[in-house]
Formats: structure tokens, C-alpha cells, sequence
């Protein structure tokens, strides 16, 4: 028998625990699935609107500018939790924020909006969910920066906090 | 008070895990007092540690995070007991005591002839040992004091208020840490020099044998836990907690075969020494895997980065010790004896190797999408329909040949001989299959697979009862009667299962197989810590004759704000029928799950005919060792 | 301050196990009555699709075991396109253009998998190979 046969099973067992240690000390959360349609063009919907008489139409909507997409819902405790962020979002002249409100009661929404305010420019209803659907979206909040061309590029799910609200600041101005 | 007391005897531990260390290294005949007291004195203080902890958590003493977090006075006091082990603390408490029993065990083997050679295991068992104390007393204290005074405790999670998980930890405990004695033997086995011969083998066996045993049976409890408590009718997800602990199995299996190689013909000896220096390896790296939250499991028990970098540094001293050992060192196990193809001991080696290669498929299946996270930032899933199409096709030629291997004589079989002496069983098998299917009329692939492999090796088994075949093992014969038993209940609840989905109001009656279910009442009851609503069916056979009721609840857990669903099951040697209530209302009927599982319990029996011929084969090695003496 | 660090660890790990046992809540019925489409056969691929679909928010679980909000969703999808006349494939594309190779628990083969797929078959080639090596001598 080859000698350094007998040698493999300690080297096939260091590069193992190589990796667990690399995923180890490595920033991420197990339970976070990246986007499929990061660098895709955004998916387009028809519905109806929470603040205006008016049909939202995606494609009218998301146009010429930064788009930031924001799933909520006023049943949604995460939400109320990051929505300082999204007001502070809406401020930024540079992009436009959009809102999507996932299986909710419009009329709940619009006094959940009231008291703590409304950031949104617009918002989408998804009345059963098939709009977050398309988005790929599997827990509100879940927020999407779209570029000018209409191209996803950067998805979070999860509340905003600072480090999150950081990031998607630079992506902003990156585009 | 006992969180003082339980921290002075943790460290005392450490202690006596050091002091035998060190004394153990310089293995002189004067040094053996010392030795003892060591070894007695770790057994004792890891006892005392442990029943401390049981005595915190029976008189509900909050002064401890553990018992604050894990306990509620209104438990019933079994479950205040297994509530112990039921957390990562309290189960790293239960990990260091069985590891200083199997350390006494092995300390007790000692004699004039053998006393360098067990020092050598026992020096390797105590740098195990202490790395387990260290990891619980600096990472997973259960001796750590509240800072408050706590009025009582944040309660239990009640899908584990069950009496198969109560019991399901400590003997799947048994079964890691009995792997522990047996790298320990194998790493003094390559320590040995040539002229100090040692039938390091003899020594090895009771404690795979040991390990693998109650290994069985653990997994086995494990599997009637998520089916009695879980409700969806399954036994098994291939879930990263469950292949933690079927791949040290997988390994002890192939170990344990190996071993008889080892015994009879000298041959494979360095394999068997790699295999148990991988089995204990594989447990660590289980243990890893499921606490460190490197994956996301339903069975997570905590997420701390520190903890998983101290597994992960302890693996890499221990691992690296001992492969780079096996790197240097086993070159002179190497042996040549002779045998063919068509033999036993072809038989045995085809086997081990169906068993490390589903072993390999299942580490690699539950590290895969780690892997790709780490090279690709991309996130994949692999699942049940994985293994379905990777392991189980690998281990069915395994059960084909376990069935052959046990009639085939060393060295060389006759191939005509052997085809005649099996001839009847063929026949029996698939005579038996044909008249099975033309019954239920059912047919699928794997279903006549299945029944066939089941039969086929039960068949072989009553064939080497009644002909007296060779100087057969008793206890091998039971454990793989148990293996047949367990694949006929494994096909039948899976190629034969039947569903019924249904909404039914007060009255409502059901057809499930040949069963007639009949909604009589619904009703609310009070638990001692929950309160439920339970509905009430009728269950009549085909003649109309009320069999049995079954009663399915919902229950709601105030003290740790849970719903469980608790399945309601009749249970018979062909079959069980599997009702869980869902949600409903009196006027639009209750949502009713009900499943007919054909054979299920012969999953578990044959679970416990395993552990029953593991027993007896153990009963056995350790005849064979103290012949020794 | 260290003890209001403690407490805090202290919250978080309990907040935790909080959590955890909400995972641990796999019971209640996953597919409901008025889901169950009136076409057997339709209703038998629906079930086996959605027994190959990854449940996003419950980790390791299908989506036919699962009682999960968005598990139904897409169950209810699933049996829309069934209904509607698409295949299989057609299905699994739609799903995985939306939420990636997660959802699906029986991964592609792609060349990022291939060592997943072809490794188990190449071992048991290698180990059966191994034995006859041994035993001609």
C-alpha cells in the first residue's frame, strides 16, 4: 500500500473544518435566502392603490428614478419597528419610495399610516399576496432597491436597522 | 448555593480529567493508585454535578439560568427530570457523566498484562473529557447563577413533554460517547509498539457493540417521537439533527463488521482503526453542526458562535491527533491474509463499503449547501427527495447481500453450493411477495423491493435457526431479524399509505381503508399544565363493530403560550390509523387529518429486536474479553 | 457595565428560545379540505410538487407539511397552474425564477451540484472496485 494513502483522511478532515470555521466567522444569518432576481428586471403588476383613486401601475410607477420597495403590513410588528428608517428613506430626493401592503385591511392600513406616517409616495395593494409572490418575498418586511432602469438590485428581508439602513444608502448612491 | 456547589464540582472534574491525564502518560505499575483515584474520583464528582442538577430542576430551584429557563413548577416530574437533558446546558452535563462511566468501564479492564495499553486509553479519554468539561463549564454553563430572584420559570416547550424524547437523549448519549472508548482504544492501539501485542480488538468490540446498540435505540426513540408528537404521520425527515446521528450509526455498523474481520482472519485492521477514530470524529462534528447554528434546523438547540469555534477547536486537536497518528502509525497493521470474492469476507467488506459510501452521501448531502454557501454566496436546498434518490439506492444492494453474507464460509465459497442452500429462501421471499401483492393489489417498484429485501432476510435468518448453519451468533441472527422486520414496516407505511383530508361536522362518517370513522363529539378538557379541545370518533371495522375511538386534541400551553396538536392513534400488528385534529367551528365542521400506516409498529419492533441482538451480542464480546484474563 | 450586558445576552437568549419554539410548531394540518382539487390525478401531482418545494419561512420542511401563510399560497398556486394546463416543469421554473434553487429540496443539476449528484455513485464505483482489488489477489 501507498503510504500517503494513510495520510488522506487527516487532510480531507482539516479542509472540513476549514470551511465550518470560515462559515463560522463569516457575517451571515442562516436563515436569510438570497433574492433570485438581483440584477433582474423587476417584476411588473397591475393593481389597485391604497392612496389614490387611480390604478397602480408598476411600470408607470417605477420609472426614471431610484425605487425603494417596501412590503408591509399594519399587522406586521417588525414593520412598525423599521419604519423610522422608511420615513428617513423618504426624505432622500434621490429616490422614490414605494410601498406594497401585503394581505392587509386597506382601512386598517390607512389608520396604522396615520398615526406613525405615511413615507410612501404610493402604495400597492396585494390583497392575497400574489403581487410578494413574484417578488419572491417569504417574510414582510422586505425592502428592494430597483434602479432607473428597473433592475433589482439589492433585497432585504427582515426590519431595517442602522447597519441595513447604511447599506442600502450606499447602493443608492452607487446607482 | 447550588449554583457555588455546581460549579466547584464541574471544576473538580476538570480536575481529576487533568490529574489522569497527565498520570496515565507516564503508565508505571506505582502510578496506578493514583490512577484510580483519579478515575474514581471524576466518576464521582461528574455524578454528584449531575444529580445536583436533577435536584435543582425536581425542587425547582430558580436561583439557576438553567432551571429558569427550562422548568415551570406546574411540570409533571418526569419531565422536570428529562427537562435536565432536554437543553444544550443540561445535555452537555448528561454528555460528561456517560463519558466518565464508559472512562471507569474501561479503567476496570486493567490488568498486569494489559496495564500500559489500558493507560494509553485512558490518557486519550481523559483529554476527551477534559475538552467536554471545558467546553460546558466556560461555553454552556448550567451551574450559572439568575440575577434576580425568579418566582417561577419560563416553562418547557411542550411538544418535548414526551416520554420517548425523555428517554431518547440519554441513550443516544450512550451511543456518541460509547464511540469515545472505542477512538480511545484505537488511538492506543496505534500507539502500541510491535512487541507489546495486545488483542486491541477484543478490547474495542464491547464498546462499538455497546455503542451501536443503544445507538439503534435512541434513533429509533427519536423516530417515535416526531410520529406520536409531530402529527404528519411520518417517522423520519432526513432533518440535520437526524443524519447527525444516523452517520456515526452508518459507521458503527461498518466498524462493528469490520471488527469480526479483525477477529477471525487479522485482516482490515487499519480500516477498523480508521473507522473508529472517523465514528467518535463524526459525533463531534454532528454535535457541531446541530448546536453551533451553522445550519438551520428544526431541532436547533442554541446559536452561539463561541460555542461552535470551541467544538470546531476541539475537533481540529482531536482529529488531527489521531488521523495524523493513523497516518504514521498504521502501516504496520497492514495484513494480506487471503480470500476471494465470493466469501464472507467479501461479503462483510461490500457491506462496510455500502455503509461508509451512504454515510459519505450523507455528510455530503447535509454539508452541501454549506459548501456552495461558502463558494458561491449562493443558497441551495437539499431535502428528503435527495436522499430518496441518492442513499436508499445504495443501501438496498447492501440488505441484498446482508442476507447471503451470513451462510458464506471464510476464505472461499462454492457459488453452486451456495445458490442450492439458498434456493428455498429465494422461492419462500418471492412466493411470499407475489401472494402479499396479489392481497392488497397494490403495486409499486420500490413496494416489491421493499417486502422482498424484508422477507429475504428474515427468511435467510430462520433458515440459519433451523439448519444450525455454522457456529452462527445468536445475537447477530435477532439483530438482523430486527433489520427484516424494520424494512417490511418501513415499505409499508411508505408505499401504502393512505390520506384523507376532510372537514366533517358532528355525525360525519369517513371511510379510511377498512375502517369507518364516525364524529360523535367534541368536547373541551384541562390537562395539568395545558387545556384542550378533543374531539371523539368512532371507529367501526367492516362488520360494523366499534373497535376503538379515537380522541385528537388541539392543546394550548399557557405558561409557554404554545399550541400543540396531539395525534390520536390506534395501533395493531397490521396497521395504524393516525387522526389530528385541526381548526374548525360547530357549525362548519373540524378539519381532520386521518392516515392509515400500514406496518408502522414493526418499525419498532423491529428497532427494538436490534437493540435486543446488539445486548446479547454484547453479552458475548465481553465473555470473549475476560477470557483473556 | 457589565451585568447590563449579562441581562441583555440574557434577553436575547431567551427572546431565542421563544423563537425556536414557535419552529418547533410543525403540527396542525398543512393542506386543508378546501384546497384538495376534485381531479384525483391532478390533485396526486399537486401533492408531489408541492412534497419537492421548499417551505421558505419554516426551514427544512415542504411546503405539503407545512401550515406556514405562504406555504398555502403556493400550494394554492401550484394547483391554479395544475388547472390551467402547465406542466410540471413549467411550475418548478416558475417557482425557481422567483425564489431561486432554495426552494426546491431536490437540488438542479447544474455544474455547482454536480459533485453533489455524481459523488455518492463515484464512491460506491470506487468502493466496489476496492473490494475486487482486495479479494483477487
Amino acid at each position: 500500500m501507498k503510504k500517503h494513502i494513510l495520510f488522506f483522511p487527516s487532510i480531507f478532515f482539516i479542509l472540513i473544518l476549514l470551511i465550518f470555521f470560515y462559515l463560522l466567522t463569516i457575517d451571515r444569518d442562516p436563515s436569510k435566502v438570497p433574492s433570485a432576481l438581483l440584477n433582474k428586471n423587476f417584476p411588473k403588476f397591475e393593481t389597485e392603490s391604497l392612496l389614490k383613486e387611480k390604478k397602480f401601475v408598476a411600470s408607470k410607477e417605477f420609472k426614471d428614478r431610484i425605487i425603494l420597495v417596501n412590503f408591509f403590513a399594519s399587522w406586521c410588528n417588525p414593520c412598525r419597528i423599521e419604519h423610522d428608517f422608511i420615513k428617513r428613506f423618504s426624505n432622500n430626493k434621490k429616490i422614490k419610495v414605494i410601498g406594497i401592503n401585503y394581505k392587509d385591511n386597506p382601512k386598517k392600513a390607512n389608520e396604522w399610516l396615520k398615526k406613525l406616517g405615511n413615507p410612501y409616495s404610493n402604495i400597492a395593494l396585494d390583497k392575497n399576496g400574489r403581487i410578494a409572490i413574484d417578488w419572491g418575498v417569504y417574510g414582510i418586511p422586505e425592502t428592494f432597491v430597483v434602479n432607473s432602469d428597473g433592475i433589482i438590485k439589492y433585497r432585504h428581508v427582515g426590519p431595517i436597522n442602522k447597519k441595513i439602513y447604511k447599506k442600502i444608502n450606499k447602493i443608492i448612491n452607487e446607482n | 448555593m447550588t449554583s457555588y456547589l455546581g460549579n466547584f464540582l464541574l471544576w473538580l472534574s476538570l480536575f481529576f480529567a487533568i490529574s489522569q491525564f497527565f498520570i496515565s502518560r507516564k503508565s508505571n505499575e506505582q502510578n496506578k493508585k493514583f490512577i484510580s483515584i483519579s478515575v474514581y474520583g471524576l466518576l464521582i464528582s461528574s455524578v454528584s454535578s449531575f444529580f445536583l442538577l436533577m435536584y435543582a430542576y425536581v425542587v425547582s430551584d430558580f436561583s439557576l439560568v438553567n432551571v429558569f429557563q427550562n422548568s415551570h413548577t406546574t411540570k409533571p416530574l418526569l419531565y422536570k427530570i428529562s427537562g435536565v437533558w432536554g437543553n444544550h446546558e443540561g445535555s452537555m452535563l448528561l454528555w460528561i457523566l456517560v463519558l466518565t462511566i464508559f472512562n471507569y468501564f474501561i479503567f476496570n479492564l486493567n490488568n498486569k498484562n494489559n496495564y500500559f495499553f489500558i493507560s494509553k486509553c485512558l490518557e486519550t479519554q481523559a483529554l476527551i473529557t477534559i475538552g467536554f468539561i471545558l467546553f460546558t463549564a466556560l461555553t454552556s454553563n448550567p451551574f450559572e447563577r439568575t440575577i434576580f430572584n425568579q418566582q417561577d420559570g419560563l416553562g418547557f416547550n411542550p411538544i418535548l413533554q414526551d416520554p420517548a424524547l425523555a428517554i431518547h437523549p440519554p441513550l443516544l448519549y450512550v451511543g456518541y460517547v460509547g464511540f469515545s472508548a472505542a477512538f480511545s482504544i484505537g488511538v492506543a492501539a496505534l500507539k502500541l509498539s510491535e512487541d507489546k501485542k495486545i488483542p486491541w480488538h477484543l478490547y474495542m468490540k464491547p464498546f462499538v457493540m455497546a455503542a451501536w446498540s443503544f445507538l439503534s435505540i435512541g434513533i429509533a426513540l427519536g423516530s417515535i417521537w416526531a410520529y406520536y408528537e409531530l402529527g404528519w404521520g411520518g417517522w423520519w425527515f432526513w432533518d440535520p439533527v437526524e443524519n447527525a446521528s444516523f452517520m456515526p450509526w452508518l459507521l458503527g455498523t461498518a466498524l462493528l463488521h469490520s471488527l469480526i474481520m479483525v477477529e477471525k482472519r487479522m485482516l482490515l485492521q487499519n480500516w477498523v482503526l480508521l473507522l473508529s477514530i472517523l465514528a467518535f470524529l463524526l459525533s463531534i462534528i454532528g454535535t457541531f453542526l446541530v448546536r453551533s447554528g451553522i445550519l438551520t434546523s428544526v431541532h436547533t438547540f442554541a446559536l452561539d458562535p463561541a460555542r461552535g469555534i470551541y467544538i470546531l477547536v476541539f475537533a481540529a486537536i482531536l482529529g488531527s491527533y489521531s488521523l495524523y497518528l493513523f497516518g504514521t502509525k498504521s502501516k504496520k497493521f497492514v495484513n494480506s491474509n487471503y480470500f476471494a470474492f465470493f466469501s464472507k469476507e467479501g461479503s462483510i467488506l461490500i457491506n462496510n463499503i455500502l455503509m461508509v459510501v451512504v454515510c459519505l452521501t450523507v455528510f455530503l448531502g447535509t454539508i452541501y449547501p454549506l459548501l456552495i454557501e461558502a463558494l458561491t454566496s449562493n443558497k441551495i436546498s437539499v431535502g428528503e427527495p435527495y436522499y430518496n434518490s441518492t442513499a436508499v439506492p445504495i443501501i438496498l444492494p447492501a440488505i441484498l447481500i446482508m442476507g447471503i453474507g451470513p451462510i458464506l464460509s471464510w476464505k472461499k465459497d462454492d457459488k453452486l453450493k451456495t445458490f442450492k442452500k439458498i434456493l428455498p429462501v429465494v422461492v419462500l421471499s418471492a412466493l411470499t411477495t407475489i401472494f402479499i401483492f396479489l392481497i392488497y393489489k397494490s403495486y409499486s417498484l420500490i413496494g416489491i423491493a421493499g417486502v422482498f429485501l424484508g422477507l429475504w432476510i428474515i427468511f435467510n435468518n430462520i433458515m440459519i435457526l433451523i439448519k444450525k448453519l455454522k457456529n452462527y451468533s445468536i445475537g447477530m441472527v435477532v439483530a438482523h431479524l430486527g433489520i427484516g422486520l424494520m424494512i417490511l414496516g418501513i415499505t409499508g407505511s411508505t408505499v401504502w399509505q393512505e390520506e384523507k383530508i376532510i372537514k366533517m361536522k358532528i355525525n360525519d362518517n369517513i371511510r379510511v381503508n377498512k375502517f369507518n370513522l364516525v364524529f360523535n363529539k367534541i368536547s373541551e378538557v384541562e390537562g395539568p399544565n395545558y387545556v384542550a379541545i378533543r374531539g371523539n370518533f368512532l371507529v367501526y371495522d367492516n362488520k360494523k363493530n366499534l373497535i376503538t375511538e379515537l380522541n385528537p386534541e388541539n392543546r394550548f400551553y399557557p405558561v409557554t403560550n404554545n399550541f400543540t396538536t396531539e395525534a390520536s392513534i390506534y395501533t395493531n400488528l397490521l396497521g395504524d390509523l393516525y387522526s389530528v385534529l385541526g381548526e374548525g367551528n360547530i357549525n362548519s365542521g373540524w378539519v381532520l387529518r386521518i392516515y392509515y400506516n400500514p406496518l408502522v409498529v414493526w418499525i419498532w419492533i423491529g428497532a427494538f429486536t436490534i437493540f435486543l441482538g446488539g445486548v446479547v451480542s454484547l453479552r458475548n464480546n465481553l465473555t470473549k474479553l475476560k477470557s483473556l484474563y | 457595565m457589565k451585568t447590563k450586558k449579562l441581562i441583555f445576552r440574557k434577553i436575547i437568549v431567551i427572546t431565542f428560545f421563544i423563537f425556536i419554539s414557535t419552529l418547533f410548531l410543525k403540527n396542525v394540518i398543512a393542506v386543508e379540505p378546501d384546497e384538495i382539487l376534485k381531479n384525483e390525478k391532478q390533485e396526486m401531482r399537486a401533492r408531489i410538487i408541492s412534497k419537492n418545494i421548499r417551505c421558505m419561512v419554516c426551514q427544512n420542511q415542504s411546503i405539503d407539511d407545512s401550515n406556514a401563510p405562504l406555504a398555502r399560497d403556493l400550494r394554492l398556486l401550484i394547483r391554479d397552474q395544475i388547472k390551467d394546463g402547465k406542466k410540471d416543469y413549467e411550475i418548478y421554473n416558475f417557482l425557481t425564477d422567483r425564489y431561486g434553487d432554495f426552494i426546491l429540496l431536490k437540488p438542479p443539476l447544474k455544474l455547482s451540484t454536480l459533485a453533489l449528484w455524481f459523488l455518492p455513485f463515484l464512491f460506491f464505483i470506487i468502493g466496489i472496485f476496492v473490494v475486487f482489488k482486495y479479494s483477487k489477489k
